[in-house]
């Protein structure tokens, strides 16, 4: 066997390893879409792959059952704000944390990082008095505020410090020499070299404002502004049984964002590690 | 332009002093080079100048401004740092028009400016490209490109040239000198290359744990360092220096020698002779040969290991005896603190 023929056989090995490994992963998603198109008893009848009628009216009436719509757009304009936000605090901040030397920095960075061994489960319920001593119960305020300025936002700040620290001193003095404020520094220079960090950021914090659960069970309570999670498990017959169908579809819906938003934070990501090439 | 005042400036990084009092004085359009050994604060003082440092005490005045509290974009001066420090993410040039940019010029002046300066480095066919496209060197005479364009009254180099190849550092090192000449700015030059040092400096300022130990010019710095240190820093090989009382043939030598602790002697200063000729004799150690010559290093009996530059092709045997022999002006006489006793016999070249 020449060199050539050996790696084409690992090459092989692996990729059919790496397939079986894969159909537990892929094999629930596949059949999540699939159900989306079928009848309620086809479902629950003899198991296939495709559905044998195709039914297109169950996405119709996805939309029919409850203001599912409105359920979407709530979903994505709350995940855009709260990733935006994200990405300008703890950027800012952890700029701060990684660069500005000011009395009790590390203590600070400390305490924040000791915050994240709180369960939310524990702060669910503080939490709650005070977004209704706010006045902000079913708003769509706490589900903005508490992941930015909670646990999630400390992540991102964490992270993005860590990247600050990593980045050459000497850009941000050339900068400074060149006239840059702070600020002009942190945006000219450290915002547009870290832009592998913030596609991380922007990727973990969509996804966990897109997937939150508990917050907007308890704070929510008016069916048009439900977010995605709790409009999902609310397809349910007058008896509280699930609709399955109309769940499958749903669901297989809800989808459609988080693929988008990983192909663009995925490219992102590549693109600017080629790109920055931060080096002598 | 302008010139640079330095008063009693300290520097100290918490507890730590690290710049302990410096006096100095830059004419306008000098051409003066740092060097010192490896943490003495060259580094820290050049960003002291420049503002990117706090000065803890003391005046820095740039021409006859006071500067201790202007912030480092509004003192004039420019910096060329040794990771050139280019901005990954613009174009180069993007990078040499970034502070006129930031500055609020016009965007046509800008261009106007970084074409010249462009064509003064011969940059012009890499305008559109990023850094990490360029050599070291073409990334090195951006940075300092970017450092024209901002027009300072002067300019600081940190050890600009060190991250390039010996051939490439010779080639940058004139390129250097020439825009000296045609800029006419002052400049300020850190490294720790004494050839960089002697060949490029108007003036040297050799700097020893955060304080000035001698100032002049690369010839004064070489005939009449002021002390054993200088002595030793400033060429190469370095200066032997041995106990007066270990070496006989001092006597010989001759002068004055009341308080005289140690003597120190070039190696390129010292000739090699017959075994019964020199004014000392040893053994040689070590030959090292280098095309142009060698460098010995002789086993003198009860003074150590002398460093002896032997011109020509010949060259002696290791395990050879020779004899050594010098010009008694040659002869540096040092006292007991290490300070240099100026002797009737070395007055040559005196200014
Ligand atoms: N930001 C800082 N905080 C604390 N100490 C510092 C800081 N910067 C430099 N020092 C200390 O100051 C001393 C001088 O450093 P500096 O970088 O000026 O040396 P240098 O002469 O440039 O050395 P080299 O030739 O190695 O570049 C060193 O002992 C260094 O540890
Ligand atoms: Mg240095």
């Amino acid at each position: 066997m020449t060199y050539r023929q050996q790696q084409r056989i690992k090459r092989i090995c692996w990729v059919i390893s790496l397939s079986i490994v894969a159909i537990p992963f892929v094999f629930p998603f596949l059949w999540m879409v699939s159900s989306g198109f079928k009848s309620a008893n086809e479902i629950f009848g003899q198991p296939s792959l495709l559905p044998d009628v195709w039914r297109w009216r169950n996405f119709v009436e996805v939309f029919e059952y409850q203001p599912f719509a409105r359920q979407y757009f709530n979903s994505i304009y709350i995940a855009l704000v709260v990733t935006g936000l994200t990405l300008i605090v703890s950027s800012l901040a952890g700029y701060a944390l990684a660069r500005i030397r000011f009395a009790g920095s590390v203590l600070l960075v400390v305490f924040l990082l000791s915050a994240l061994m709180v369960p939310e489960e524990v702060t669910i319920i503080p939490n709650f008095f005070l977004i209704r001593w706010l006045g902000l119960t079913d708003t769509h305020v706490p589900l903005i505020l508490l992941p930015v300025f909670g646990p999630q936002g400390v992540v991102a700040t964490f992270l993005m410090r860590q990247y600050f620290m990593a980045l050459p001193k000497d850009l941000e003095d050339a900068g400074e020499l060149d006239g840059l404020s702070r600020i002009g520094i942190w945006w000219r220079i450290a915002l547009p070299l870290s832009r592998p960090a913030l596609a991380a950021v922007a990727i973990i914090t969509f996804l966990h404002s897109w997937n939150l659960f508990l917050e907007p069970l308890v704070f929510l309570s008016s069916l048009e502004k439900f977010t995605l999670p709790l409009a999902l498990g609310n397809f349910t017959d007058p008896y509280g049984m699930p609709l399955w169908h109309l769940q499958l579809a749903a669901t297989s819906l809800a989808v459609v964002p988080v693929i988008i938003v990983y192909v663009i934070a995925q490219r992102q990501i590549v693109e600017s590690f080629a790109m920055t090439g931060v080096k002598g | 332009m302008a010139g640079l005042t330095l008063n009693n400036v300290t520097k100290k990084f918490g507890a730590v002093s690290v710049i302990k009092g410096v006096d100095l004085e830059v004419n306008d359009g000098d051409f003066v080079v740092f060097v010192g050994p490896s943490g003495c604060g060259k580094s820290t003082l050049l960003r002291v100048i420049s503002g990117l440092e706090d000065v803890s005490g003391g005046e820095i005045r740039i021409g006859d401004r006071l500067v201790n509290d202007v912030q480092a974009a509004r003192r004039g001066v420019a910096m060329v740092f040794q990771s050139y420090a280019l901005y990954p993410h613009l174009t180069v040039e993007q990078n040499m028009g970034f502070g006129l940019k930031v500055r609020k010029v016009k965007p046509a002046d800008i261009k106007t400016r970084v074409r010249e300066a462009a064509a003064t480095l011969k940059l012009e066919d890499f305008l559109e490209r990023y850094p990490r496209e360029l050599s070291g060197g073409q990334r090195q005479r951006v940075a300092i490109g970017r450092a024209i364009v901002s027009d300072p009254a002067i300019f600081l180099f940190d050890e600009p040239l060190s991250n390039l190849d010996a051939e490439l550092r010779v080639h940058m090192r004139a390129e250097i000198a020439a825009l000296h000449q045609r800029l006419g700015n002052t400049m300020i030059y850190v490294t720790h290359d004494q050839i960089e040092a002697m060949t490029l400096a108007d003036r040297i300022v050799i700097l020893r744990d955060g304080q000035i130990e001698q100032v002049g010019s690369p010839r004064e710095l070489y005939s009449h360092p002021k002390n054993v240190f200088v002595a030793q820093f400033i060429g190469s090989p370095k200066m032997n220096v041995v106990e007066a009382a270990s070496l006989s043939a001092v006597s010989e030598i001759g002068g004055d020698l009341a308080g005289v602790v140690s003597v120190g002697m070039r190696p390129e200063h010292l000739t090699v002779t017959q075994p019964t000729d020199g004014l000392f004799r040893g053994r040689v150690s070590l030959s090292e040969y280098t095309g142009a010559g060698s460098l010995l290093h002789v086993e003198v009996p009860g003074s150590g290991t002398f460093l002896v530059l032997q011109n020509g092709p010949e060259a002696a045997e290791t395990g050879a005896e020779i004899g050594l022999s010098i010009e008694p002006e040659n002869v540096h006489r040092f006292d007991a603190n290490g300070l240099r006793i100026p002797s009737s016999n070395s007055l040559k070249g005196e200014t």
